[in-house]
């Protein structure tokens, strides 16, 4: 078991630098995810570190050992891939001896070792089956039980449920997880969905054509996206370009097409500054006009718009002022509370959780 | 040592074999068409001769003519019988298309000849119509050729069309009606554009198989001139002394087929419907008289080509003295042909297995590059086995012959050269057909092996090879059973100790002998049914353990 180091990583195909100079430092044991749009690279970089693809520039490092250059079949790589990958002409036990039979391990000891993978994922009984005798769930299962009874220096997963049900894919990434800390074992996790990425991971990338954009923690990734990038693309949030106007004692006032923010205080920004902020949906709340408000708020009067009733959660758009719009997410609303379209609300929101970048950030 | 030294080898390799094999005696054939003899003056003599005699001239109308007419015909028996056989009920879909796919399998000239035997001068159909004051004469003629020719070639439109026809989505369909189009304008506005390309690529390959042919017109053509067997005699008769003709009859030929193949593929280029048929086409369902009338015509299709199939095999029994048929049943026509020498026998199944032996050992691996390691040499190559396709048997084996004649490597008159000829046509098969195979596994499947720890090597091996063995299986079959038949390089490469059946039973025809070519003329039907029978049993046994 290893850590991965990844170092100053180029991958180009032709004129299109899919990976661009990124480093990335993986500690032994820990559950790692690439998150991005499709086409950000990550699978790519995520290829390099299999040895499917060979950087142009840069390194690879399992632990001390440099492993750009190797070939696959000698990196000690276990990898789940998107579509399974279950070899269809071998049972179900064949499949996960598989590799141990490139490493020439005896019978019995093969026997012995894919009865324990076979038991870790739950696909006892089944050792005689053939694929097409099996579900996608099962052969995710199989997939990760031939992967992980090599004991691989490093699990490599690239989007391993997409291809499951909704349900089946909740439920299969927090069998991963528990895998995967059981085994200690080093992984990179590949997906584009971020609510994937936040529940799995110790730590996220997100990447943007080829770029690593964040590195920190699922919580951090969310509450302190380091770019208007990353905040629009885990979870939903409004973006509005606002002027500021002026600053008093512990926030500052910023316009947007006429309508007034309470923005926090942060050094550098000053009156005149046009910047980008960034209020989450749930962060703001539908209040009763007589509510007494706590200085730490700011106020805003608008009129709902569009209504979209989810169950656990309301998604209400509010329109404020002509041409500013605000989406806003009631959480375990009551049935009296709901907002039909027309009616006026007061929204009120936390001024210090809004996030402020540079009006020139992507 | 880069990961895939395995595989930029072998590519090296393979290509080049072709560019030895193929590239370099066609590119001779081409500068010996612009030479009088070899080592000649540089001249364009043999063109002009081509264009001013008449005989070169009417080869070339005769051969175009011939073979667009027999798209034509395979286009107007083939489209509808897809059609019915695809969107309707009719009874024993399975059979009409394991029987429909027969006449691919047989040599095109034993159907010529049995045809004779019906219809020629005193053919027994021709007897039975002119008793009753039909005014027939025979076959003979381009009437003969085009009719066989369609007959033998129709599968190709038919298969094609079928898959086309089955994977237009029910829902395309209703989309059209629900937008306010009646079922006969949906059909014509969506369906028809839809399975166009399929028709179409069905038609190239009537086309291109019929223009190459050779033995048919040789039997029914009566002197009349064709391109492919005007190279041969041009060859045969006047060797050493205008072999540039040869040459340049030879390139028209090719720059027929070659023309008509960049025709279609600049025509497909822009018609690339990728069906994704999620739901079968609905089938109407008829009953009573409508579907027996429709079932009947569909077997009555498919079940006329194979007359002179059986015809051939019924009169092997009879008696024979030279071309007159005494109906008593008599073993002596296998009697004669054997004792006569089992070395045709031998010699066919021999060089149809090396063939199919070589073709698959180039063709797999050439499918796997063509499919999973796409860059600059795979490019190439997959251009360079496209060559195949567009040059004639006859003129193959005249560039065969005049590259390994002389020089480092002098195959001329072994049988070599046969399983060389054999191989280089029938190998870009096997290397397509390996490629659909791969094309339809998933690439992760390797990677997956690769990744725990087998080198992609063995990976091919274990992996691979395994999961397209059914694919590779038929595929050699059918290469084999078209090899076993094989006539129109066989003539022109053979060497008396390496005769094979075609060319003993080719030989039988021209001299008379029909006893001998009857006989043979049933080996050969046997040799071509017997396999295809096992092969779907294989198929079918492969596929329920498989997936």
């Amino acid at each position: 078991m290893a850590g991965i180091r990844i170092q100053e990583v180029t991958k180009r195909f032709g004129n299109l630098v899919a990976v661009n100079s990124v480093g990335l430092d993986i500690q032994k044991g820990e559950f790692f995810t690439l998150l991005g749009p499709s086409g950000c690279g990550k699978t790519t970089l995520l290829r390099c570190v299999a040895g499917f693809l060979e950087p142009e520039a840069g390194h690879i490092f399992f632990g001390d050992r440099r492993v750009d250059g190797i070939p696959t079949h000698k990196r000690g790589v276990g990898m789940v891939f998107q579509n399974y990958a279950v070899f269809p002409h071998l049972s179900v036990q064949e499949n996960v001896t598989y590799g141990l039979k490139a490493r020439k391990v005896g019978a019995s000891e093969q026997e012995r070792r894919s009865r324990e993978a076979l038991a870790m994922v739950q696909l006892e009984g089944l050792e005689h089956r053939l694929p097409n005798q099996l579900s996608g769930g099962q052969l995710q299962r199989v997939a990760i039980a031939r992967a992980l009874v090599i004991e691989p220096e490093v699990l490599l997963m690239d989007e391993p449920l997409s291809n499951l049900d909704a349900k089946l894919r909740v439920e299969m990434r927090g069998e991963i997880r528990q895998l995967q800390k059981a085994m200690g074992i080093t992984t990179i996790y590949v997906t584009h969905d971020q609510e994937e990425a936040l529940s799995i991971s110790d730590r996220i990338a997100v990447m943007d054509l080829g770029n690593v954009r964040q590195i920190a923690e699922p919580w951090e990734i969310y509450t302190r996206p380091a770019d208007p990038f990353i905040a629009g693309f885990i979870g939903s949030t409004n973006m509005l370009s606002v002027e500021v106007l002026e600053q008093k004692d512990d926030h500052m006032v910023a316009q947007c097409s006429g309508v007034l923010f309470g923005v926090p205080l942060l050094e550098g920004i000053v009156p005149g500054r046009r910047i980008k902020i960034s209020i989450r949906p749930e962060v703001v709340d539908i209040a009763a006009p007589q509510d007494w408000l706590p200085d730490s708020h700011w106020s805003l009067e608008g009129r709902i718009g569009r209504i979209e009733y989810l169950g656990s959660m309301v998604k209400y758009e509010a329109d404020i002022g002509d041409t500013v719009k605000l989406l806003v997410t009631g959480y375990n609303v009551e049935p009296m509370n709901l907002r039909r379209a027309g009616d006026a609300v007061r929204l009120v929101y936390p001024i210090k959780r809004v996030l402020m970048f540079a009006e020139d950030a992507p | 040592m880069r990961k895939n030294t395995f595989w930029n080898l072998t590519a090296l390799l393979i290509f080049i074999a072709v560019i030895f094999f193929l590239v370099i005696p066609v590119t001779r054939i081409i500068l010996g068409s612009f030479q009088i003899e070899e080592g000649g003056a540089w001249t364009l003599k043999n063109y002009q001769s081509f264009a001013a005699y008449r005989t070169y001239w009417r080869s070339l109308t005769n051969s175009i003519g011939v073979s667009l007419a027999a798209s034509v015909l395979t286009i107007l028996a083939a489209v509808p019988l897809a059609f019915v056989v695809s969107r309707w009920n009719v009874a024993g879909k399975s059979y009409i298309i394991a029987l429909s796919t027969i006449p691919l399998m047989l040599p095109s000239f034993i159907c010529a000849y049995s045809w004779v035997i019906l219809l020629g001068r005193s053919g027994i159909i021709t007897g039975f119509l002119q008793s009753l004051g039909v005014p027939f004469t025979s076959i003979y003629g381009h009437g003969g050729i085009i009719m066989i020719f369609s007959m033998q070639l129709y599968p190709y439109v038919f298969l094609m069309t079928l898959s086309g026809f089955n994977s237009v989505d029910e829902s395309i369909e209703e989309a059209g009606r629900s937008l306010g189009t009646g079922p006969v304008k949906t059909f014509i506005k969506v369906s028809m554009p839809l399975v166009l390309p399929s028709i179409l690529s069905g038609t190239l390959l009537v086309f291109m198989t019929a223009i190459e042919n050779f033995g048919v017109p040789m039997i029914i053509g009566e002197q009349r001139p064709f391109l492919a067997v005007q190279a041969y005699m041009e060859f045969t008769s006047d060797i050493g002394q205008h072999p540039g003709m040869c040459y340049a009859i030879s390139v028209v030929l090719m720059l027929i087929t070659l023309s008509s193949l960049m025709a279609q593929r600049y025509y497909l280029r822009k018609r690339n419907f990728i069906q994704s048929a999620r739901g079968r086409p609905l089938i109407k369902q008829w009953h009573g008289w409508r579907r027996r009338l429709a079932t009947a015509y569909c077997f009555g299709v498919v079940l006329t080509p194979l007359i002179p199939f059986f015809v051939a095999i019924v009169i092997s029994f009879m008696e024979m003295r030279g071309p007159v048929i005494h109906p008593n049943f008599s073993l002596d026509n296998y009697i004669y042909a054997f004792k006569h020498s089992y070395r045709p026998i031998f010699n066919s199944y021999f060089l149809a297995t090396m063939a199919t032996l070589a073709s698959v050992l180039v063709g797999v691996p050439t499918g796997y590059i063509l499919t999973r390691r796409r860059s600059g040499i795979g490019d190439v190559l997959d251009l360079a086995i496209m060559l195949p396709f567009t040059i004639a048997g006859t003129v193959l084996g005249i560039a065969l012959i005049v590259m390994f004649n002389t020089g480092i490597l002098v195959l001329t008159g072994t049988w070599m050269i046969l399983a060389l000829s054999y191989t280089i046509r029938k190998m870009p098969f096997i290397a397509r057909s390996s490629a659909s195979i791969l094309y339809q596994l998933d690439p992760s499947l390797d990677e997956a092996s690769i990744s725990l720890g087998f080198s992609p090597m063995k990976t091919f091996f274990k992996v691979t090879i395994r999961l397209m063995a059914a694919g590779i299986v038929s595929g050699a079959i059918l290469t084999w059973v078209t090899t076993v038949s094989e006539l129109s390089s066989t003539i022109v490469l053979q060497t008396p100790g390496w005769s094979t059946m075609t060319v003993e039973m080719f030989q039988g025809i021209i001299s008379g002998e029909m006893g001998v070519a009857n006989a043979f003329a049933s080996i050969l039907i046997v040799s071509a049914i017997v396999p295809m029978l096992l092969m779907m049993r294989f198929v079918r046994g492969e596929r329920a353990s498989l997936f």
